[in-house]
């Protein structure tokens, strides 16, 4: 998910111009929930939806391992409430602290919760690190304008600790690190060899249509082939339900397969952008949530290079 | 080629200034516009007062509707009239997904001997879009803008008779995208490519017009950026069979980054290729014959 989705505040706040109107105004509050899906291992899954002010950004998955060190976690949401929440929850379920903390990648859906934890346990892959010193702050304000009071006292936190190294073990559990590229230019899968649970961050998606604002189709493509080589129990998505039969890694790969593919149709045809976000969506993928919004949005992202490797070269202009 | 500043510079400057602040360059530009505004007020007041007090109400209730229509368009020598027109269509996303890229068709075929399109965003720090004079050429073109926040985008279309047909759409967005460097000075060779120029003719039979759908590299940069000069193509000419003029098509620095263009040429035989011709404001020069379309390839993709 990323910045540069915006929703119409204005039309947000006209739907509140409802006729009767509450005396208190409830407070915001993330209902999250967590469920075991191996042997120590917690998932909070996010709703399969875009950002809006009813849902407050709760719309990603995050995973916390209770390891006999402390607890492992990974990604943190959107927001500094939603990291309150999270931390709360986390305490609830296990009675312990948290000593590790991944960011899969840079999107502020997976790193603005980072306030509640100590920024010297947080980890992430270089680019991630550089990607957010860079992106942050727009990244958060962009959802201060789509979210609201949901963001309230939300800053961005740059992970301290460098993922540099191929794995570190808490407890029993050794997590391997497995660094991929292609939903943007860092993006972390883990491996948990004591229960076989793959986090796959935003790799993989399952039945929520993937995002494409920093993707690389082709390093997409690659890193999902490698990833379907690892042996692993359960696939946990970065979006989507957790995973027995790898079908987050088939779906992301046909999906962007079909993206692809029909954008270039439509560069060859010489569509301009908004004739080309104009497509039938094929049977197989049509219960696949927010799918018309994040073709709309993909077109936006990759059809400008699509159509520069599509268009025949004419010539150049001369001083 | 060019040019003004080497490539080591800009890149050093395009690092410098991603991380302005857009909104502060915004809120300048924007102020400098308002007063702007004033200004013309005041000094169009003797010459057109009249035609200031029977503006038609802005359909889009926008803030900057008076001074759109006293600079842009009651400043034309041909202007007589202005009519808000919601045959004038103006196709955008709702929500700008890239504000560097936003996704813009106008058609105006609705309206009799369409003199010239003129494309406004209002909001922008620089509003005016481009203008369009279509000849041997259907009054409608497809194109991408940068937009600086949400605006509203509209087409005015002079016809004959001096009258502006006005339409327009609002278009949200979080922006920035008109102070923010060219993504070009990400690459090395820039310079190397610059004003590449990549297209191709359409024709489906049955058809009244072809379509002519072309690229420019070029960074068009708005000027807005710190430290880095307005560059940006200009004005291009589009020519069929014996020289015959298609159209003529000015353009400003809010068009985004690698121009990519879709027009309508009425070509009366099937073999005929369109020429392009024009310059950036830099005076580098663009001339390239786009081939002859090949009868129904539009049903063969």
């Amino acid at each position: 998910m990323d910045k540069v989705r915006r929703s119409l505040l204005i039309g947000g706040a006209s739907s509140l111009a409802a006729p009767i109107l509450p005396a208190f105004a409830a407070p915001l509050k993330y209902n999250l929930k967590a469920q075991r899906i191996a042997n120590n291992s917690y998932v909070v899954i996010g709703k399969t939806e875009d950002y809006s002010p009813d849902n407050g950004g709760d719309i990603v998955n995050v995973a916390f391992i209770d390891t006999s060190d402390g607890v492992v976690l990974i990604d943190t949401g959107s927001s500094r409430r939603y990291g309150e929440a999270l931390k709360q929850l986390i305490y609830a379920t296990t009675g312990k602290d948290v000593i590790r903390v991944y960011n899969t990648h840079f999107h502020p859906d997976h790193c603005l919760g980072n306030q509640l934890f100590d920024k010297k346990k947080i980890a992430a892959l270089p680019k991630t690190i550089s990607g957010l010193k860079a992106s942050g702050e727009d990244f958060s304000s962009n959802l201060y304008r789509i979210l609201g009071d949901w963001m309230r006292g939300t800053e961005v936190i740059v992970p301290e600790k460098v993922i540099n190294y191929s794995s570190e073990k808490f407890g029993k559990h050794r997590f391997e690190m497995l660094p991929f590229k292609g939903h943007t230019d860092a993006d972390l899968a883990i491996l948990d060899h004591e229960t076989g649970v793959l986090y796959a961050g935003d790799i993989c998606f399952l039945d929520r249509a993937a995002t494409t604002p920093h993707a690389d189709l082709e390093s997409w493509h690659k890193s999902l082939k490698e990833i379907k080589k690892i042996p692993h129990k359960i696939i946990f998505p970065g979006h989507g339900p957790a995973d027995t039969t790898s079908r987050s890694i088939e779906q992301t790969d046909s999906y962007l397969t079909w993206l692809e593919t029909n954008l270039t149709k439509s560069a060859r045809s010489g569509k301009d952008m908004l004739e080309a976000a104009k497509m039938s969506i094929p049977e197989k993928f049509q219960s696949i949530d927010v799918i018309q919004l994040e073709i709309e949005r993909s077109v936006a992202h990759l059809y400008p290079g699509i159509e520069e490797k599509t268009l025949p070269f004419l010539g150049q202009g001369d001083g | 080629m060019i040019k003004l500043y080497t490539k080591s510079n800009v890149s050093k400057i395009a690092q410098l200034s991603c991380k302005l602040s857009c909104a502060a360059i915004v809120a300048i530009a924007f102020s400098a516009a308002t007063l702007k505004i004033n200004s013309s007020i005041a000094a169009e007041t003797d010459i057109k007062s009249s035609n200031l007090s029977s503006l038609p109400k802005d359909s889009l209730n926008s803030v900057m509707w008076d001074f759109v229509a006293t600079e842009f368009l009651l400043s034309d020598k041909s202007s007589k009239k202005i009519v808000m027109n919601n045959q004038i269509l103006v196709h955008a996303p709702k929500v700008a997904e890239d504000q560097l890229n936003l996704p813009i068709h106008v058609d105006a075929r609705s309206v009799k001997n369409v003199q010239k399109i003129v494309v406004i965003a209002d909001l922008n720090p620089i509003p005016k879009v481009l203008t369009y004079e279509p000849k041997q050429a259907e009054a409608r073109l497809s194109f991408r803008i940068k937009v600086g926040q949400a605006t509203p985008v509209r087409a005015a279309v002079l016809d004959k008779d001096g009258v502006w047909h006005v339409g327009g759409t609002f278009v949200d967005a979080s922006g920035g995208g008109c102070s923010q460097p060219a993504v070009a000075y990400g690459n090395d060779d820039w310079v190397k490519r610059l004003a590449e120029i990549r297209g191709k003719i359409w024709r489906t039979p049955g058809q009244k017009s072809a379509k002519l759908r072309f690229s420019v590299r070029h960074p068009m940069d708005t000027g807005l950026a710190d430290g880095i000069p307005a560059f940006f193509v200009e004005k291009l000419e589009f020519k069929g069979a014996n020289d015959k003029l298609i159209g003529n098509l000015i353009i400003h620095e809010p068009i985004s980054e690698n121009p990519t263009v879709t027009l309508f040429p009425i070509l009366k035989e099937a073999t005929t290729a369109v020429r392009i011709k024009g310059r950036d404001n830099e005076g580098n020069l663009i001339d390239v014959a786009v081939p002859a379309p090949v009868q129904s390839s539009a049903l063969q993709n």
